[in-house]
Protein backbone atom coordinates (compact mmCIF):
# COMPACT_ATOMS: atom_id res chain seq x y z
CA UNK A 1 0.00 0.00 0.00
CA UNK A 2 2.90 2.26 0.81
CA UNK A 3 4.43 1.58 -2.63
CA UNK A 4 1.23 2.57 -4.42
CA UNK A 5 1.00 5.82 -2.48
CA UNK A 6 4.70 6.60 -2.83
CA UNK A 7 4.43 6.13 -6.61
CA UNK A 8 1.84 8.91 -6.54
CA UNK A 9 3.95 11.20 -4.39
CA UNK A 10 2.01 10.54 -1.20
CA UNK A 11 2.80 8.84 2.08
CA UNK A 12 1.06 6.01 3.85
CA UNK A 13 0.01 7.15 7.33
CA UNK A 14 1.17 5.02 10.24
CA UNK A 15 -2.30 4.91 11.78
CA UNK A 16 -4.49 1.98 10.65
CA UNK A 17 -7.60 4.00 11.39
CA UNK A 18 -6.67 6.68 8.84
CA UNK A 19 -9.65 7.42 6.57
CA UNK A 20 -8.98 6.48 2.94
CA UNK A 21 -10.90 9.49 1.65
CA UNK A 22 -8.79 11.82 3.74
CA UNK A 23 -5.52 10.36 2.49
CA UNK A 24 -6.73 10.26 -1.13
CA UNK A 25 -6.61 6.48 -1.53
CA UNK A 26 -9.28 5.73 -4.11
CA UNK A 27 -10.83 2.51 -5.37
CA UNK A 28 -8.46 2.48 -8.35
CA UNK A 29 -5.53 2.71 -5.96
CA UNK A 30 -6.95 -0.35 -4.26
CA UNK A 31 -7.13 -2.09 -7.63
CA UNK A 32 -3.49 -1.20 -8.27
CA UNK A 33 -2.58 -2.65 -4.88
CA UNK A 34 -4.55 -5.84 -5.59
CA UNK A 35 -2.80 -6.23 -8.95
CA UNK A 36 0.59 -5.87 -7.28
CA UNK A 37 -0.42 -8.56 -4.78
CA UNK A 38 -1.54 -10.73 -7.73
CA UNK A 39 1.93 -10.41 -9.22
CA UNK A 40 3.40 -11.72 -5.98
CA UNK A 41 0.87 -14.53 -5.65
CA UNK A 42 0.85 -15.43 -9.34
CA UNK A 43 -2.91 -15.77 -9.15
CA UNK A 44 -5.85 -13.58 -10.11
CA UNK A 45 -7.79 -11.82 -7.36
CA UNK A 46 -11.33 -11.04 -8.41
CA UNK A 47 -13.93 -9.52 -6.09
CA UNK A 48 -17.22 -7.67 -6.33
CA UNK A 49 -17.67 -3.96 -5.82
CA UNK A 50 -19.78 -4.22 -2.62
CA UNK A 51 -16.81 -5.67 -0.76
CA UNK A 52 -14.76 -2.69 -1.81
CA UNK A 53 -17.39 -0.19 -0.72
CA UNK A 54 -17.13 -1.39 2.87
CA UNK A 55 -13.45 -0.48 2.98
CA UNK A 56 -12.99 2.86 4.67
CA UNK A 57 -9.67 2.85 6.49
CA UNK A 58 -6.07 1.80 5.97
CA UNK A 59 -6.69 -1.12 8.33
CA UNK A 60 -9.69 -2.24 6.24
CA UNK A 61 -7.48 -2.35 3.14
CA UNK A 62 -4.84 -4.42 4.84
CA UNK A 63 -7.45 -6.80 6.30
CA UNK A 64 -9.12 -7.21 2.91
CA UNK A 65 -5.85 -7.96 1.15
CA UNK A 66 -5.02 -10.48 3.87
CA UNK A 67 -8.38 -12.17 3.34
CA UNK A 68 -7.79 -12.33 -0.41
CA UNK A 69 -4.37 -13.83 0.09
CA UNK A 70 -5.65 -16.51 2.42
CA UNK A 71 -8.77 -17.33 0.37
CA UNK B 1 -2.61 20.09 -11.44
CA UNK B 2 -0.59 19.20 -14.55
CA UNK B 3 0.51 15.92 -12.94
CA UNK B 4 -3.12 14.82 -12.91
CA UNK B 5 -3.23 14.85 -16.71
CA UNK B 6 -3.11 11.58 -18.58
CA UNK B 7 0.05 11.85 -20.70
CA UNK B 8 0.00 11.20 -24.44
CA UNK B 9 0.19 7.52 -25.28
CA UNK B 10 3.64 6.29 -26.28
CA UNK B 11 3.10 2.57 -26.94
CA UNK B 12 -0.23 1.80 -28.59
CA UNK B 13 -1.80 -1.57 -29.25
CA UNK B 14 -4.14 -1.69 -32.25
CA UNK B 15 -6.33 -4.74 -32.72
CA UNK B 16 -7.36 -5.52 -36.28
CA UNK B 17 -4.43 -3.46 -37.54
CA UNK B 18 -3.64 -5.23 -40.79
CA UNK B 19 -6.03 -3.57 -43.22
CA UNK B 20 -8.59 -0.82 -43.70
CA UNK B 21 -9.03 1.64 -40.86
CA UNK B 22 -6.84 -0.36 -38.49
CA UNK B 23 -3.92 -0.28 -40.92
CA UNK B 24 -4.46 3.45 -41.48
CA UNK B 25 -4.36 4.05 -37.71
CA UNK B 26 -1.17 2.01 -37.36
CA UNK B 27 0.46 3.90 -40.23
CA UNK B 28 -0.54 7.27 -38.83
CA UNK B 29 0.73 6.54 -35.32
CA UNK B 30 4.05 5.28 -36.66
CA UNK B 31 4.37 8.45 -38.74
CA UNK B 32 3.72 10.43 -35.56
CA UNK B 33 6.71 8.69 -33.96
CA UNK B 34 4.84 6.36 -31.60
CA UNK B 35 5.65 2.75 -30.92
CA UNK B 36 2.83 0.59 -32.20
CA UNK B 37 1.83 -3.02 -31.75
CA UNK B 38 -0.72 -4.46 -34.13
CA UNK B 39 -2.38 -7.80 -34.47
CA UNK B 40 -4.99 -9.26 -36.74
CA UNK B 41 -6.17 -12.70 -37.76
CA UNK B 42 -4.02 -12.43 -40.85
CA UNK B 43 -0.90 -10.36 -41.34
CA UNK B 44 -1.17 -8.56 -44.68
CA UNK B 45 1.67 -7.57 -47.01
CA UNK B 46 0.90 -3.94 -46.16
CA UNK B 47 1.50 -4.54 -42.45
CA UNK B 48 4.65 -6.51 -43.21
CA UNK B 49 5.92 -3.60 -45.31
CA UNK B 50 5.32 -1.23 -42.40
CA UNK B 51 7.25 -3.60 -40.17
CA UNK B 52 10.20 -3.40 -42.56
CA UNK B 53 9.97 0.40 -42.66
CA UNK B 54 9.69 0.81 -38.88
CA UNK B 55 11.54 -2.19 -37.44
CA UNK B 56 12.14 -0.56 -34.05
CA UNK B 57 8.71 0.99 -33.68
CA UNK B 58 6.29 -1.65 -34.95
CA UNK B 59 5.66 -5.07 -33.49
CA UNK B 60 3.00 -7.17 -35.20
CA UNK B 61 1.67 -10.65 -35.37
CA UNK B 62 -1.20 -12.93 -36.34
CA UNK B 63 -3.59 -13.20 -33.42
CA UNK B 64 -7.31 -13.86 -33.44
CA UNK B 65 -8.95 -11.38 -31.06
CA UNK B 66 -11.17 -14.23 -29.87
CA UNK B 67 -8.14 -16.14 -28.61
CA UNK B 68 -7.73 -14.41 -25.25
CA UNK B 69 -4.70 -16.44 -24.28
CA UNK B 70 -2.87 -15.58 -27.50
CA UNK B 71 -3.88 -11.93 -27.12
CA UNK B 72 -2.47 -11.79 -23.60
CA UNK B 73 0.75 -13.47 -24.68
CA UNK B 74 1.01 -10.90 -27.48
CA UNK B 75 0.59 -8.05 -24.95
CA UNK B 76 3.36 -9.48 -22.77
CA UNK B 77 5.69 -9.77 -25.76
CA UNK B 78 4.90 -6.19 -26.76
CA UNK B 79 5.83 -5.03 -23.27
CA UNK B 80 9.25 -6.62 -23.51
CA UNK B 81 9.76 -5.52 -27.12
CA UNK B 82 8.40 -1.97 -27.20
CA UNK B 83 7.70 -1.15 -23.55
CA UNK B 84 4.56 -0.98 -21.38
CA UNK B 85 1.36 -0.35 -23.35
CA UNK B 86 -0.33 2.93 -22.45
CA UNK B 87 -2.70 3.17 -25.39
CA UNK B 88 -5.23 0.71 -26.77
CA UNK B 89 -7.30 0.96 -29.94
CA UNK B 90 -10.02 -1.67 -30.06
CA UNK B 91 -10.58 -1.85 -33.79
CA UNK B 92 -10.93 -5.55 -34.62
CA UNK B 93 -14.47 -6.44 -35.61
CA UNK B 94 -16.48 -8.49 -38.04
CA UNK B 95 -19.36 -7.18 -40.09
CA UNK B 96 -22.78 -8.51 -40.80
CA UNK B 97 -24.90 -8.78 -43.91
CA UNK B 98 -28.01 -10.67 -42.92
CA UNK B 99 -31.46 -9.88 -41.68
CA UNK B 100 -31.90 -10.82 -38.04
CA UNK B 101 -34.43 -13.54 -38.83
CA UNK B 102 -31.92 -15.15 -41.18
CA UNK B 103 -28.90 -14.92 -38.90
CA UNK B 104 -28.14 -18.19 -37.18
CA UNK B 105 -27.70 -18.25 -33.40
CA UNK B 106 -24.11 -19.39 -33.98
CA UNK B 107 -23.43 -16.39 -36.20
CA UNK B 108 -25.05 -14.06 -33.63
CA UNK B 109 -22.79 -15.49 -30.95
CA UNK B 110 -19.75 -15.08 -33.20
CA UNK B 111 -20.51 -11.42 -33.87
CA UNK B 112 -21.07 -10.71 -30.17
CA UNK B 113 -17.93 -12.61 -29.19
CA UNK B 114 -15.71 -10.84 -31.73
CA UNK B 115 -17.12 -7.32 -31.49
CA UNK B 116 -18.04 -7.08 -27.82
CA UNK B 117 -16.81 -9.84 -25.52
CA UNK B 118 -13.29 -10.14 -26.91
CA UNK B 119 -12.59 -6.38 -26.92
CA UNK B 120 -13.80 -6.18 -23.32
CA UNK B 121 -11.50 -9.04 -22.33
CA UNK B 122 -8.55 -7.44 -24.12
CA UNK B 123 -9.36 -4.08 -22.53
CA UNK B 124 -9.56 -5.68 -19.11
CA UNK B 125 -6.16 -7.26 -19.55
CA UNK B 126 -4.47 -4.11 -20.85
CA UNK B 127 -5.93 -1.99 -18.05
CA UNK B 128 -4.78 -4.53 -15.48
CA UNK B 129 -1.25 -4.28 -16.87
CA UNK B 130 -1.43 -0.47 -16.80
CA UNK B 131 -2.68 -0.32 -13.23
CA UNK B 132 -0.20 -2.92 -12.00
CA UNK B 133 2.60 -0.74 -13.36
CA UNK B 134 1.11 2.45 -11.93
CA UNK B 135 0.59 3.82 -15.45
CA UNK B 136 -2.02 6.11 -16.88
CA UNK B 137 -3.34 5.43 -20.33
CA UNK B 138 -5.83 5.96 -23.10
CA UNK B 139 -8.37 3.73 -24.78
CA UNK B 140 -10.10 4.35 -28.08
CA UNK B 141 -12.89 2.03 -29.11
CA UNK B 142 -13.77 2.04 -32.78
CA UNK B 143 -17.52 1.61 -32.87
CA UNK B 144 -19.96 2.67 -35.55
CA UNK B 145 -22.73 5.03 -36.37
CA UNK B 146 -24.85 1.87 -36.42
CA UNK B 147 -24.84 2.04 -32.63
CA UNK B 148 -26.90 5.20 -32.80
CA UNK B 149 -29.00 4.75 -35.94
CA UNK B 150 -30.81 1.73 -37.27
CA UNK B 151 -29.82 -0.08 -40.45
CA UNK B 152 -31.35 -3.28 -41.84
CA UNK B 153 -29.08 -6.31 -41.89
CA UNK B 154 -26.94 -5.07 -39.04
CA UNK B 155 -28.94 -5.96 -35.93
CA UNK B 156 -26.29 -7.92 -34.03
CA UNK B 157 -23.46 -5.75 -35.34
CA UNK B 158 -25.27 -2.62 -34.16
CA UNK B 159 -25.95 -4.18 -30.78
CA UNK B 160 -22.25 -4.91 -30.26
CA UNK B 161 -21.22 -1.41 -31.27
CA UNK B 162 -23.83 0.09 -28.96
CA UNK B 163 -22.46 -2.16 -26.24
CA UNK B 164 -18.96 -0.83 -26.79
CA UNK B 165 -20.24 2.76 -26.70
CA UNK B 166 -21.92 2.03 -23.38
CA UNK B 167 -18.82 0.29 -22.03
CA UNK B 168 -16.75 3.32 -23.05
CA UNK B 169 -18.83 5.58 -20.84
CA UNK B 170 -18.66 3.25 -17.84
CA UNK B 171 -14.93 2.72 -18.30
CA UNK B 172 -14.39 6.47 -18.23
CA UNK B 173 -16.31 6.65 -14.95
CA UNK B 174 -14.72 3.57 -13.43
CA UNK B 175 -11.16 4.50 -14.31
CA UNK B 176 -11.40 7.80 -12.51
CA UNK B 177 -9.44 9.88 -14.97
CA UNK B 178 -6.47 7.57 -14.79
CA UNK B 179 -7.35 6.15 -18.17
CA UNK B 180 -9.19 8.24 -20.74
CA UNK B 181 -11.71 6.07 -22.56
CA UNK B 182 -13.44 7.28 -25.70
CA UNK B 183 -15.06 5.86 -28.79
CA UNK B 184 -14.96 6.92 -32.41
CA UNK B 185 -18.05 6.05 -34.42
CA UNK B 186 -17.36 6.20 -38.14
CA UNK B 187 -20.13 6.35 -40.70
CA UNK B 188 -20.18 3.87 -43.52
CA UNK B 189 -16.87 3.41 -45.30
CA UNK B 190 -16.88 3.33 -49.06
CA UNK B 191 -15.05 0.03 -48.87
CA UNK B 192 -14.98 -3.01 -46.62
CA UNK B 193 -17.97 -2.88 -44.25
CA UNK B 194 -19.98 -1.07 -46.90
CA UNK B 195 -19.44 -3.94 -49.26
CA UNK B 196 -22.32 -5.52 -47.39
CA UNK B 197 -24.66 -2.73 -48.44
CA UNK B 198 -26.29 -2.58 -51.83
CA UNK B 199 -25.56 0.30 -54.23
CA UNK B 200 -29.03 1.70 -53.63
CA UNK B 201 -28.40 1.86 -49.91
CA UNK B 202 -24.98 3.46 -50.44
CA UNK B 203 -26.42 6.06 -52.82
CA UNK B 204 -29.13 6.85 -50.31
CA UNK B 205 -26.60 7.35 -47.51
CA UNK B 206 -24.46 9.65 -49.70
CA UNK B 207 -27.52 11.71 -50.68
CA UNK B 208 -28.42 12.18 -47.04
CA UNK B 209 -24.90 13.09 -45.94
CA UNK B 210 -24.38 16.86 -45.78
CA UNK B 211 -20.70 16.52 -46.73
CA UNK B 212 -21.74 14.43 -49.74
CA UNK B 213 -19.37 11.55 -49.29
CA UNK B 214 -19.00 8.35 -47.35
CA UNK B 215 -16.47 8.15 -44.53
CA UNK B 216 -12.87 7.36 -45.42
CA UNK B 217 -10.22 6.05 -43.03
CA UNK B 218 -8.38 9.35 -43.49
CA UNK B 219 -11.36 11.12 -41.91
CA UNK B 220 -11.18 8.97 -38.79
CA UNK B 221 -7.44 8.66 -38.25
CA UNK B 222 -6.87 12.24 -36.99
CA UNK B 223 -9.64 11.82 -34.42
CA UNK B 224 -8.09 8.62 -33.07
CA UNK B 225 -4.69 10.32 -32.95
CA UNK B 226 -6.17 13.29 -31.08
CA UNK B 227 -7.77 11.02 -28.48
CA UNK B 228 -4.49 9.18 -27.96
CA UNK B 229 -2.16 12.15 -27.87
CA UNK B 230 -3.83 15.46 -27.08
CA UNK B 231 -4.82 16.92 -23.73
CA UNK B 232 -8.45 17.76 -24.39
CA UNK B 233 -10.24 16.44 -21.29
CA UNK B 234 -12.48 14.48 -23.67
CA UNK B 235 -13.46 11.36 -21.75
CA UNK B 236 -16.29 8.86 -22.01
CA UNK B 237 -17.46 10.30 -25.32
CA UNK B 238 -18.51 8.80 -28.61
CA UNK B 239 -17.32 10.98 -31.48
CA UNK B 240 -19.24 10.36 -34.69
CA UNK B 241 -17.27 10.82 -37.89
CA UNK B 242 -19.90 10.58 -40.60
CA UNK B 243 -20.28 13.96 -42.25
CA UNK B 244 -23.46 14.56 -40.24
CA UNK B 245 -25.26 11.74 -42.01
CA UNK B 246 -26.74 10.60 -38.73
CA UNK B 247 -28.05 13.88 -37.34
Amino acid sequence: MGEVMTAQGRNLPGDDSADLREIGFRSLDFSELALRVEDELGDELNFDAPGLRRIATVGDVLDFIEQLQSA
Amino acid sequence: MKSDLVPPASVVLVSGGSRGLGLAIVTDLLTAGLKVAAFARTVTPELTALGEKYPDHLYYGAVDVNDAEAGQAFVRTVETTLGPIDGLVNNAAIGQDSLHVHTSPDQLARIIQTNLTSPLILTRFVIRRMLAKGLKGRIVNVTSICAQRGFPGLVAYSATKGGMDAATRSLARELGGRVLANAVAPGFFASEMSAVLGQTQLDQIVRRTPTGHLTEPDDVVPVVRMLLLENTNVNGQVLAVDGAASI
